[in-house]
């Protein structure tokens, strides 16, 4: 087995030419992002797996017509989207979403990676309480918004990786991310002591996720 | 600047995408402004709990339902006929011959010669047509002063042509191995073929494979060389699922027999596994594939879902 890496290109190419082992690479190599992008829309396990092999067929089948203008990584996530609406509207059709932000959790409490060093427990608990009521706020968000949101603010995307992901174009993108601000900070504003914090121990390391740069001068 | 121009700033601010011009008013009107310093630090305590949400890890068997759930689906859409391996199994086997091959007489002490083919007629096989049923087990026979030799002993109801092979290498396709017997196994006899060969240290790695063909149904049957077994092993590769299972039956010591699909006859799978039983080993092989194993007496059989 060769350890260096093959490059997404060179797969698909073995891929058209009817190699389905590179097919299963390239599962392998994206199905953990895949995965982790389909929680986030999801939060549930057992559907973010179910979205993310759905994803993949539609991979299997599109790929041979792929010809490369975006990423395949960036093609990924709109295809996980489009499953997400696909599933979701097929959802809705027979429950209705909860209106109240419910304290008490069906799911297991998803645990935060807990650093090496300078491990703060008060920190760490009150970390997991705002990544709870986060959730939560997100979840009420309308879907156009939740996912301009998570591919912004979670998985980092910049707003041209997201024109590519959506198909949108970016003025219609910041619109969509300024909505779902203004809604996530009024769905917040009850917890507002919770995120409102005047040093956070991580503040420095937090800049970079932030994308800042300026917002440190203080 | 006013408390609402810098509150409608705030987002870009804290993006950086803010013009360096506006900057310094900004940043001097929240150093003197309670409300809108607050305001930022809740945004910001927003942006960055945001971009530290977690994901869980993805569950274990991810890319086995990806990959089922692709195979399934896209076997649908897309009717890909293969050719079927093994051809040479089938209709052209002659009547049952016997091969002394060269490597027997040549291996180091020379005793290996006594390679033989013998069937015991009339063991009582249940008489049942459908479907094949395989007796296909390796004993280790005594045969005195504490010597024991392998026996190979096939037993099917359905007539059946069949093939022995004998590979120095596990990982070597099957048209590569060398031809040891091919012939007619007859439904209710059993034949037993013994296998000294197998006894020898120095082929450790060699693994003899009887291929075996009923109604178009080709099955395998790996027998792993040395001896004794071993419990644990390390394996990482990608070859054809045939080559792999010989490995297996060569690294753990234990026979595998292997019952092809006839949509897929020969997949290539990839196998990385880190001090795995045989079990766990294949159980990580066949994870999206459409085989299954199965525990039988003294071997596995790997056998369609």
């Amino acid at each position: 087995m060769n350890s260096f890496e093959l490059s997404d290109e060179w797969l698909i190419e073995r891929f058209k030419e009817g190699d389905d082992t590179a097919f299963d690479q390239l599962v392998r190599r994206y199905e953990q992002k895949v995965f982790q992008h389909a929680y986030r829309l999801t939060h549930n396990i057992d559907d973010a797996a179910d979205v993310a092999a759905e994803a993949f067929l539609r991979m299997y089948t599109a790929l041979k017509r792929f010809r490369g203008e975006a990423q395949l990584s960036t093609w990924l996530y709109r295809i996980v989207q489009n499953v997400y609406f696909d599933f979701h509207k097929r959802e809705q059709r027979h429950q209705h979403l909860p209106l109240e932000i419910s304290s008490d959790d069906d799911e297991e409490p998803m645990e935060l990676p807990i650093p090496d060093e300078s491990f703060d427990m008060d920190e760490y608990l009150l970390e997991q309480e705002r990544q709870r009521v986060l959730r939560e706020a997100i979840d009420k968000l309308p879907d156009y918004q939740r996912v301009v949101t998570i591919l912004f603010h979670v998985e980092q995307l910049s707003y041209e990786e997201i024109a590519a992901a959506t198909g949108l174009p970016l003025g219609t993108i910041k619109s969509r991310l300024n909505r779902a601000r203004a809604a996530l900070r009024e769905l917040l504003e009850p917890y507002r002591e919770l995120f409102e914090i005047e040093s956070r121990p991580t503040q420095t390391e937090a800049t970079d996720a932030l994308r800042t740069g300026q917002s440190t001068a203080e | 600047m006013r408390c609402e121009q810098v509150k409608a700033l705030l987002n870009d601010y804290l993006e950086g995408a803010l013009s360096p011009a506006v900057v310094p008013s900004l940043e001097a009107h929240l150093s003197v402004c309670d409300s809108c310093r607050g305001e930022w630090q809740f945004r910001r305590g927003i942006w960055h709990s945001l971009s530290q949400m977690p994901a869980p890890p993805a569950p274990a068997d991810l890319h086995a339902r990806i990959m089922t759930h692709v195979r399934a689906q896209a076997r649908t859409r897309a009717v890909s006929q293969r050719g079927l391996v093994w051809r040479f199994v089938g209709a052209a086997a002659a009547a049952a011959a016997l091969f002394l091959l060269g490597f027997f007489s040549a291996r180091p002490g020379g005793v290996m010669a006594g390679f033989q083919l013998f069937s015991s007629a009339s063991k009582s096989e249940p008489a049942v047509q459908l479907p094949v049923e395989s007796g296909i087990r390796l004993e280790w026979r005594d045969v005195g002063e504490g010597e024991r030799v392998p026996v190979l002993r096939a037993a099917l109801n359905r007539e059946a042509s069949a093939m022995l092979a004998w590979s120095p290498e596990p990982s070597l396709p099957p048209r590569q191995a060398q031809r040891i017997w091919q012939g007619t196994l007859q439904p209710g006899k059993a034949v037993e073929i013994p296998l000294p060969l197998l006894h020898q240290k120095q082929t450790a790695r060699s693994v003899i494979t009887l291929w075996w063909t009923v109604d178009d149904q080709h099955r395998a049957f790996f027998v792993p060389a040395g001896y004794p077994p071993s419990a644990r092993a390390s394996l990482r590769l990608r070859a054809n699922l045939s080559e792999v299972l010989a490995l297996l039956a060569e690294t753990y010591q234990t026979p595998i027999e292997w019952l092809p699909t006839s949509h897929e006859t020969n997949p290539l799978v990839v196998l990385d596994v880190r001090d795995a039983t045989l079990q766990e080993s294949l159980q990580q092989l066949l994870i999206g594939t459409r085989y299954t194993a199965r525990a039988e007496k003294g071997h596995w059989r790997i056998l369609p879902r």
